[in-house]
């Protein structure tokens, strides 16, 4: 059993991890409302881009939110193919010529 | 910082007033020299108003900018320097009082203006402060290993155990087809089992705590586990001991399913404090 599954009873603080702390930090606790805030806390921008964020990686990056792309996890094939997939639909949408498609089974 | 024009001090022209987060004055932490600001170039101060304090530093406006906000979140380093920032400083306040935990990017243009949030609000935040003293948040969250599903969890359903028995004595073609067809039945079992287990789960730690909400689950890219998350859950819990004994219980009925817990924090409270306070 690794360190963060649940072991037996301790006090001590469980490690927390990025996503963690980004899903709690920038998306929960109290946001002031009306006069006083300096108006750099766009609150639908921040909660829009950020719940896409914690939804999903695929639609942070299309905002182009992309620090991850690093992470080998999406640097697969895979990873390529949907992103070819996406720009086909993307142009289908704005009716521009799309890019060639790969004969799908 | 070296250079001249880097220190800034506080109340100057360009500089707002980050809050973390509103303890009350009684109990305002008093030791805050340890703590590493969003702006690591200012020190986390309270600042006392009434019966309410502000946990708080100076940051540049230039810095924490409307404008410059979507450039900066997708700068992966200070993002996660100023969150991990927000983060910590919330946390030190916790070890040692309750605290009504603010969202990231909480910025008043002065002092004056952050002293009139605490004295407008103060009826509101004494409610908030109120419903998480001596109660802390913990995050659980269940993970399953898809290979440890298809030898466990899965083969409490009979026809798939019975399909599995096949596929293991079967050869060739028909042993090919088989266990394909074996293949798409634990995917659905396991697509149902998860939203049971879920609901299993929030019943349990939400019956062991004061309150509780499920959270959306992360992908794997965010989470940092190549297994499913099937769970997320948050829960403001009193009895913390009593909490992690029933989670202990939990991980051990499920441990063989191919399903395993974790558990995170304590975190401030930023899933039990009301998103928006209201106007004055």
């Amino acid at each position: 059993m690794s360190s963060r599954d649940v072991a037996p009873y301790s006090s001590e603080r469980h490690p927390a991890q990025l996503a963690d702390v980004l899903e709690r930090v920038l998306d929960k606790g109290i946001v002031i409302a009306g006069d006083i805030q300096i108006n750099l806390l766009d609150i639908e921008l921040l909660t829009v881009k950020i719940r896409l964020l914690i939804a999903s990686a695929d639609k942070a990056r299309e905002m182009g939110i992309d620090w991850w792309q690093g992470d080998p996890f999406l640097h697969g094939r895979n990873g390529q193919s949907q992103l070819e997939e996406r720009l086909r639909k993307l142009e289908e949408k704005a009716g521009l010529p799309t890019t060639p498609e790969e004969e799908e089974s | 910082m070296s250079t001249a024009s880097g220190a800034v001090p506080l109340g100057e022209d360009d500089a707002g007033w980050y809050l973390y987060g509103v303890v009350s004055a009684e109990e305002a932490p008093t030791r805050l020299d340890s703590w590493a600001a969003v702006d690591p170039r200012h020190e986390v101060g309270v600042l006392v108003e009434g019966p309410l304090a502000g946990v708080t530093s100076c940051v540049s406006l230039q810095e924490f900018d409307e404008a410059a906000l979507p450039e900066r979140l997708g700068d992966a380093a200070w993002l996660e320097q100023k969150i991990r920032a927000h983060e910590q400083v919330l946390e030190g306040v916790l070890e040692n009082a309750p605290v009504v935990p603010c969202r990231f990017c909480t910025v008043y243009r002065s002092e004056e203006d952050l002293r009139r949030f605490l004295s407008e609000r103060s009826d509101a935040l004494a409610a908030a402060l109120e419903t998480v003293a001596g109660r802390v948040e913990l995050g659980v969250k269940a993970f399953v290993d898809r290979d440890r599903f298809a030898s466990g969890g899965a083969l409490r359903n009979d026809s798939i155990r019975e399909l599995a028995d096949r596929v293991s004595g079967a050869q060739g073609g028909r042993a090919y087809l088989e266990s394909r067809r074996l293949e798409q039945l634990v995917r659905d079992e396991l697509a149902r089992f998860s939203g049971e287990v879920g609901a299993e789960l929030h019943a349990r730690l939400r019956a062991a705590a004061e309150d509780g909400v499920q959270l959306s689950l992360q992908k794997p890219e965010l989470s940092g586990r190549e297994e499913e998350m099937l769970f997320n859950g948050a829960y403001l819990v009193e009895d913390r001991r009593r909490f992690e004994q029933g989670l202990e219980a939990l991980a051990g009925e499920y441990r063989e399913t191919g399903i395993e817990l974790e558990l995170t924090g304590p975190w401030p409270p930023y899933n039990f404090v009301p998103e928006e306070l209201g106007r004055a």
